[in-house]
């Protein structure tokens, strides 16, 4: 087996491309990091060559295609219904925001439409339509905060995260019940497909967060990085 | 398995080795074809590390850098011995086959 010292790279040199190849690593998950940082930067320098300042592309892209795989794996330690309970949950915080967008890039649309529709009304659906959309410009984001605290929370095996989607899931079936006891008058029956699809996101992951095996993650201390 | 996976099994299937050593004696095990960079090899190291196929052999610090050994477990040995058997029979298989022909072209 070849034994190699660094290359022969000066101290600025050398300390310019341990900061570029930290800036890629910095890309990976904590726990890859707290285990294996030196290590892979150790690697990295072994394989410099001379004179070399900053990464490679080649190596650049090599490294930040690991991060990505390491971040759609299960943490050491994670069972894997928590994983993809955790990965229901950032799903369900993408499609919230592609409701959002989608609102905000109809309004114009729904308003003028509405308008030359029902003229005599148009001031006051108008008005209507604008508090409406405002109301969604500031749930959404908030909605969206819950489902990344709550993944977060929960991949990390706090307790307070599944407590927080057992109570959301709750809200989301009341508010479900509603629409659907209240009819169809009310909710479009796009509005309520994408309601009733994001409840099924949140059953799912209800389903596997109180899943027997999931429970002994999150009734340990601290998670394990090792 | 991948390639890359069943060269790095390969180069432990010795004895033990470091990141570094791995990839260097996967390069010479290719001929130089293969040129393992970091992030893959990590990729690799941490599925094996998890699969139970290998295990950390020792710790060092050398030049105020430090060096984790590997060593493949003993799954990773019948892993690495399954995989090479496959390999080696479909290679035999396709050599076999490639003769035939090129001695019934001949005749």
């Amino acid at each position: 087996m070849s034994e190699r010292e660094e290359p022969a790279l000066s101290i600025s040199e050398s300390a310019s491309l341990e900061r570029g190849y930290r800036r890629l690593l910095a890309w990976y998950p904590k726990w890859f990091r707290l285990q294996n940082e030196d290590e892979v930067l150790a690697v990295l320098m072994a394989c410099a060559q001379e004179g070399q300042t900053r990464p490679s592309l080649e190596a650049a892209a090599d490294l930040l295609k690991g991060a990505a795989r390491m971040r759609l794996r299960p943490m050491p330690g994670q069972p894997r219904t928590v994983f993809a309970a955790v990965w229901l949950m950032i799903a369900a915080a993408a499609a919230e925001l592609g409701i959002m967008v989608t609102l905000l890039a109809t309004e114009s649309g729904i308003k003028a439409e509405v308008i030359t529709r029902y003229p005599a009304y148009a001031h006051a659906i108008g008005h209507a339509l604008t508090v409406q959309v405002i109301v969604d410009e500031i749930a959404g984001p908030i909605v969206i905060a819950m489902w990344l605290w709550m993944a977060w929370m929960s991949s990390r095996g706090k307790q307070r995260g599944r407590v927080a989607l057992a109570v959301f899931f709750g809200l989301t079936s009341l508010s479900v019940l509603y629409a659907l006891s209240d009819g169809s008058l009310v909710y479009a029956p796009a509005a309520m497909s994408v309601g009733l699809g994001l409840w099924a996101i949140a059953a799912a992951a209800i389903m596997l967060i109180f899943n027997k095996a999931s429970s002994p993650y999150f009734q340990r201390r601290e998670p394990a990085l090792a | 398995m991948q390639e890359a996976t069943f060269l790095i099994l390969t180069a432990l299937a010795s004895g033990a080795q470091h990141g570094y050593g791995i990839i260097s004696d996967v390069a010479d095990i290719s001929g130089g074809r293969v040129k393992l960079l970091a992030g893959t090899l990590y990729t690799a190291l941490e599925r094996l590390r998890a699969d139970g196929l290998i295990g950390v052999d020792r710790e060092e610090i050398v030049g105020n850098r430090l060096r984790r050994y590997y060593r493949l477990t003993p799954d990773g040995e019948k892993r690495l011995a399954a995989e090479a058997s496959r390999l080696h029979s479909h290679a035999t298989a396709a050599l076999r086959r490639l003769n035939l022909n090129l001695a019934g072209g001949a005749a």
